[in-house]
């Protein structure tokens, strides 16, 4: 099928217009697989790390959420499988590739680990945040450097 | 049948055998009348004329003859048993009703009997020749019985040969002489024949008797003829056509014994009442036409059988046609077609009568649903042919330029139409070259007579002529003879104009034709319009009143939906003050008989403009007891019939109507004049009073049967026909110099091949499983013809769910739709601000803020971007909660993702909600035009300054109604067009009604201008629809038509956008609704857009329409009365429920 005109539209913009801290560029050979970077932000523990993720948009897009996947290994409470709601049931259509991605850059300076999806980073998190937060920038210096 | 088979003993059990044979034939009549005729039984015209005609006939006998029937409507037993396998194909013949052949002069006689020769007051025969029979045997046994060399006889056995034959022939005589024609109508009758005792003994299946005697000078019996020589010499026996005198036995054993080879030489001789014209037409006609439908009559089979006796007879002599009709080189001897015909023919009808078919019906005229036989049918190529003779020499015929009152300039086509015409009125020899002879006919030389003493009939001229198609014989020359004023003019397509060559012919040839004396009008053919003139008998003097002048008038007959188009073309091609055109339908009809009678102004020219349903009802008031009507009173001078295939079927009211109407010149217009069957070119030449093709009997002999039996003779006669009475105007015929004598512009055809949404698809799926599941299960139970209408009912539907779900969606599921007020949707602003503040204080004031500002800003005539689809919103729809806009179909779309999830919808961009689709409102903004720079008024006016004025404004609909993938291609097809063209015209077609009323909603809600023409409109409210629609406005507009109602006629030119929403089974149907538009008259490229849903029934329709579409137009025509699928349905409904 061809592609939608939105996707086109959202890429163009992502190129022209990038928000800042990210980058997201279409794979050649399928324009719906993005090859995304995110900054990790100042003042957070993911601060100087540079994670790249990968979105892919389903069939269904914008009807669907965009399916979001980091690919540097990151110690945050809420990513392993990205816990965002707007990925999930709070999607809506109105919202684009640069939306979500600026979300997940936000929920990177925001932690939550009170999701009720807590994972074992979570309880890290809860029980010694700044240890917690040691080791998740030990894990940027040493995954996310590069 | 067990029957004695000696001789001696015949008479005896003749009544046992009747009686039985009775019993049989009662049965197996009621068993073919109820399964083939059933509502036609109640036919109560029908005994009273036919006795009325038998006695007619009887006065006109001769009293010396001895009825004629009597001897071959009984079997002879020992005949049956003598040849019985002998000869199949003559002993299965029909036994022919001889009393319907006026000439066949019963001469059931020894040949050479002296009394019929002494009655005839001495004129004797003609000698034809004479051939040896090879294989004649012996019957008797002994010696002396008769020498070779010696002088025999032929006989025939006597009718009421014996006193003991009485009981039976009398018992079938008294029968007819009281029930008159029961017999000829017993396809019909079968109420009252089945009450009628005794039973008339059913002719057809009885065996003939044939048996052709050899006697000696003392007049015993010794031999007879062998079976397939008496087979035809008994009937020109019977007929009295022939008598074999001065016959001789060549050769024979001295002793004869049973089954002994006689070799005999036969001389024969043509009796003068044998050239006797036949009389076959006029009288009979008027009852024989109603009863008789399609099936051959006894008249018929009599012609046929003396044409086909003849036929061996000039076989056996070896007389050959010198010239005329069956020196053509198709090398066929007149033998092996004879044979050939004779057997088809007379297999045949019985066949028919065995299957006890249903009969399908058609819907003919304005509506009047007749019956229609199966087969008989013509494919295209043969129909290719037929026109082809008729069209040759139509590239170098004149033109003709029409007079000064005609307002318009005719095309050269035309003009050539005009001459032509022109001349068939005028009664001049046509202007295509005309045949000499009567292309029927051959001409043949008496041969010598090899004896003397004979007086020769033929003495002066020695030739004599012979019709092989119809078995006539005449000593006179038969000249190519036409009478009839008038003809058939056939535009094989829409818009050649045809209303226009008429108007021209009205104007060319306006002078009223002299006034013919009643005694004048006693040719046959009149007969039964002066039966009808002893209806008008209350109304004397105004007959007399008319009689000092000549007809003048002309009355045209066309369908109810173009009498305005007539009316109108009829003005607009004449010069004003010319024509004074009448429409005569609807309640307040006048009395015609003032239409020439106010004669103030002679130069005007009187024309009435009626329809076939007018004119049916009219002469069922005419035939009822003194009954009157004004328009069979007035004789016309010219009657044109529009759309004449109407009246194909010559047993419909229409039909007969169009019989009755008195006229001088009569003129048939259609593009089919020959619709599936030769027999539809019957009723139009029984219409022109084309003798003698106008007489059923002849039609059926010398064209149906001889086609049935794939005789191209059928063909070739039928060309000749129309070469004298037909003009064909093609729309891809050529002029003289090469040019096509219509250029159309071009036609771009298109397919726009759509997608259902997922709901569409759930729902198509799911009626398109449960009918392939029901036909499966019938199919492999073979049920599918027992159940077709079922089947057929399930196809609808799918056909609906193609279109839009609430076609096919039970009413009470939908949801209730709220009510609007308005019936495009419209909503006033004021009350979405009102729902506004029944929300909570606090959100109240800011919220109305941004509502107002957003209503504000929806008169800019710029769109915002859709946050759905990031483009600029082409139809804003407005979640009427939070104020925040989508595109229409991106909200519709995500709702409908919701609610697949089973989650409730919200708003994109706030997420407030929930949100249902028709809470949405639509911001319907006005297309601007160059023209139209005015803009938007102040929105909040809108209700105000809505009704004074026309200036296009920003609109907001509640979004309530429920559209369809083709309904939103369609508005998204003319929206695109309303961009490029403002004042577009477009036609939308669809053969469901129900589906044009949604259509006509959807466009109401484009606020674009509709009008809807349907079978269920009058026709006045019709023609204000196509009126209003031609009207030259600056506005778009479209017609919305049923593709039945409008298939007809209809001039639509002024639109050259078509829209074809559904598709018909049969394609022809589909392009002749096109044709409405692309037309003569059409000026630019027409557009032809299909809207077809992928993966449907759609495609597998297209996919039948590809397969032979002839055979397809009967299987689905979808009408309750065709219950059984033939094989070739069957076939179509495995492609529909196939496998991809």
């Amino acid at each position: 099928m061809a592609l939608p005109k939105r996707i086109i539209k959202e890429t163009e913009r992502l190129v022209a217009d990038p928000a800042p801290g990210i980058t997201a560029a279409p794979h050649d050979d399928n324009l719906r697989y993005f090859d995304v970077t995110i900054q990790g932000p100042d003042g957070s523990p993911f601060q100087q790390g540079v994670f790249k993720l990968e979105l892919f948009l389903p069939e269904e897009y914008p009807m669907s959420p965009p399916k979001v996947r980091f690919l540097t290994k990151i110690y945050h409470p809420n990513i392993g499988r990205i816990c965002l709601d707007i990925l999930k049931d709070k999607w809506s259509p109105a919202l684009q590739i640069r939306t979500v991605l600026l979300s997940v850059q936000a929920l990177l300076s925001a932690p939550n680990p009170d999701d009720p999806l807590a994972t074992d980073v979570a309880k890290h998190y809860k029980e010694n945040e700044k240890d917690a937060q040691r080791v998740s920038r030990e894990w940027t210096e040493k995954y996310a450097s590069g | 049948m067990d029957i004695p088979e000696a001789d001696d003993v015949e008479f005896a059990p003749r009544g046992l055998f009747f009686a039985g044979l009775d019993d049989e034939e009662q049965n197996r009549m009621e068993d073919i009348q109820s399964s083939q005729n059933p509502q036609s039984a109640p036919q109560p015209s029908t005994p009273l004329s036919s006795v009325r005609e038998k006695r007619l006939f009887f006065a006109d006998s001769d009293d010396e003859e001895i009825p004629r029937f009597e001897v071959s409507d009984r079997p002879t037993p020992m005949d049956t048993g003598a040849k019985d396998g002998a000869d199949d194909s003559w002993s299965d013949v029909e036994i022919p009703n001889f009393d319907e052949v006026p000439r066949a002069s019963s001469k059931r006689r020894v040949s050479p009997l002296p009394a019929p020769r002494g009655s005839r007051g001495g004129v004797d025969s003609a000698y034809l020749g004479s051939f040896l029979v090879g294989n004649a045997w012996s019957t008797v046994k002994g010696k002396g019985y008769v020498n070779s060399g010696e002088e025999i006889r032929v006989e025939r056995d006597e009718p009421d040969g014996g006193s003991s034959s009485k009981p039976a022939p009398t018992a079938s005589g008294s029968g007819k002489g009281k029930k008159g024609g029961v017999p000829d109508k017993k396809k019909k009758q079968l109420s009252l024949s089945a009450m009628l005792k005794p039973q008339p003994p059913k002719l057809a299946k009885r065996k003939t008797d044939t048996v052709v005697r050899l006697t000696n000078k003392r007049g015993f019996e010794f031999g007879r003829l062998p079976q397939d020589v008496a087979s035809w010499v008994s009937k020109l026996l019977d007929m009295g056509i022939v008598d074999f005198k001065g016959s001789m036995m060549i050769d024979c054993p001295t002793t004869l014994h049973s089954g002994a080879d006689l070799i005999v030489s036969l001389s024969v001789y043509v009796r003068p009442s044998a050239f006797k014209p036949p009389s076959t037409s006029a009288e009979e006609e008027s009852s024989k036409v109603i009863f008789s439908q399609g099936q051959e009559t006894h008249d018929e089979q009599a012609l046929r059988e003396r044409k086909t006796a003849l036929l061996c007879l000039f076989d056996a002599v070896g007389l050959r046609p010198r010239c005329g009709a069956q020196v053509s080189a198709d090398g066929n001897s007149p033998g092996d077609e004879s044979s050939d015909i004779a057997k088809q023919a007379t297999q045949r009808p019985v066949g028919a009568t065995k299957e006890g078919k249903k009969p399908k019906t058609e819907i003919v005229g304005d509506g009047e649903v007749i019956e229609v036989e199966d087969g008989e049918e013509l494919s295209d190529n043969e129909l290719d042919m037929i026109y082809k003779k008729a069209q040759r020499n139509d590239l170098g015929m004149g033109e003709m330029d029409p007079p000064d009152t005609f307002a318009l300039t005719l095309r050269g086509y035309q003009k050539q139409a005009l001459l032509w015409m022109h001349s068939m009125e005028s009664g001049q020899i046509s202007v295509r070259e005309a045949t000499s002879m009567h292309p029927l006919w051959s001409e043949y030389v008496f041969p010598c007579e090899p004896r003397d003493g004979v007086i020769d009939l033929t003495e002066d001229d020695k030739l004599f002529y012979f019709n092989p198609y119809s078995g006539e014989l005449s000593l006179e020359f038969p000249k190519a003879e036409r009478k009839l004023k008038g003809g058939i003019l056939a535009c094989k397509v829409m818009g050649m104009g045809k209303t226009i060559m008429l108007s021209a012919l009205i104007q060319t040839n306006r002078d009223p034709e002299l006034v013919i004396s009643d005694d004048l009008a006693k040719d046959s053919s009149r007969a039964r319009q002066l039966k009808l003139d002893k209806a008008f008998r209350p109304m004397p003097l105004k007959e007399r009143k008319r009689s000092d002048k000549g007809p003048s008038a002309t009355l045209i007959v066309a369908p109810t939906s173009l009498l305005s188009q007539w009316s109108e073309e009829l003005q607009r091609s004449s010069k004003p003050g010319t024509v004074k055109v009448t429409v005569w339908h609807g309640q307040n009809r006048l009395d015609l008989d003032g239409i020439e009678a106010d004669g103030d102004d002679d130069k005007t020219i009187k024309v009435v403009v009626t329809s076939y349903g007018v004119l049916a009802s009219e002469h069922s008031k005419l035939l009822k007891a003194c009954g009157q009507s004004s328009v069979f009173q007035v004789e016309w001078l010219r009657v044109i019939l529009d759309e004449a295939h109407h009246c194909k079927s010559r047993t419909s009211k229409t039909a007969k109507a169009v019989y009755a109407l008195r006229a001088r010149r009569r003129w048939a217009v259609t593009g089919t004049p020959i619709v599936n069957k030769l027999e539809d070119l019957y009723s139009l030449l029984k219409y022109l009073e084309y003798t003698p093709w106008s007489s059923y009997s002849f039609f059926r002999s010398f064209i149906t049967v001889p086609f049935l039996a794939r005789d191209p003779k059928a063909i070739e006669i039928v060309q000749v026909i129309l070469e004298s009475v037909l003009l064909r105007r093609e729309k891809n015929m050529r002029d003289s110099t090469g040019k096509r004598i219509v250029e159309l512009p071009a036609k771009e055809v298109s397919v726009e091949t759509l997608q259902f949404s997922a709901s569409e698809r759930k729902i198509y799926d799911s009626i398109y499983n449960h009918a392939k599941r029901d036909f499966e299960q019938l199919n492999a139970k073979g049920l599918v013809g027992k159940n077709y209408t079922h089947i057929l009912a399930m196809l609808m539907r799918l056909r609906r769910a193609v279109l839009h779900p609430d076609l096919v969606v039970d009413p009470d599921d939908v949801d209730e739709k709220p009510n609007s007020g308005s019936k495009d949707g419209t909503i006033d602003v004021d009350a979405i601000i009102e729902n506004l503040s029944e929300e909570d204080a606090s959100a109240k004031t800011s919220k109305k803020v941004f509502a107002e500002s957003v209503l504000a800003t929806l008169k800019d005539t710029d769109n915002g971007e859709c946050p759905i689809c990031l483009d600029v919103m082409e139809t804003p729809a407005i979640i009427p909660t939070c104020m925040h806009q989508c595109c229409k179909d991106c909200i519709v779309s995500y709702l409908a993702t919701c609610a697949e999830r089973e989650e409730e919808g919200r708003c994109p961009t706030c997420s407030g909600g929930p949100i249902k689709e028709q809470d949405l409102i639509e911001v319907i903004r006005p297309k601007v035009t160059p023209e139209d720079t005015k803009g938007g008024i102040d929105f909040f006016e809108k209700g105000k300054s809505k009704a004074s004025t026309s200036i296009p404004e920003v609109v907001l609909r509640r979004n309530d109604f429920r559209s369809s993938t083709k309904l939103e291609a369609l508005i998204h097809n003319l929206r695109r067009l309303q961009d490029q063209d403002p004042h577009f015209r477009a036609v939308v077609f669809s053969q469901f009604t129900s589906f044009l009323s949604l259509i006509s909603v959807a466009l109401d809600r484009e606020r674009l201008t509709w009008y809807r023409f349907d079978g269920s409109m009058d026709m006045r409210k019709r023609n204000a629809a196509v009126s209003e629609f031609r009207k030259n406005e600056r506005k778009p507009k479209v017609l919305i038509v049923s593709l039945k109602a409008g298939g007809v006629g209809l001039n639509l030119t002024s639109a050259n956008h078509v829209f074809m929403m559904d598709c018909w089974w049969n394609a022809a149907t589909e392009s002749q609704a096109i044709d409405r538009v692309h037309r003569i008259g059409q000026e630019k490229t027409v557009y032809v857009k299909h809207f077809i849903i992928d993966h449907t029934i759609e495609a597998r329709i297209l996919q039948i329409q590809k397969r032979k579409t002839a055979i397809v137009k009967e299987a689905f025509r979808g009408s309750k009365t065709s219950e059984k699928g033939d094989p070739d349905s069957l076939e179509n409904l495995k492609v529909i429920f196939g496998d991809d």
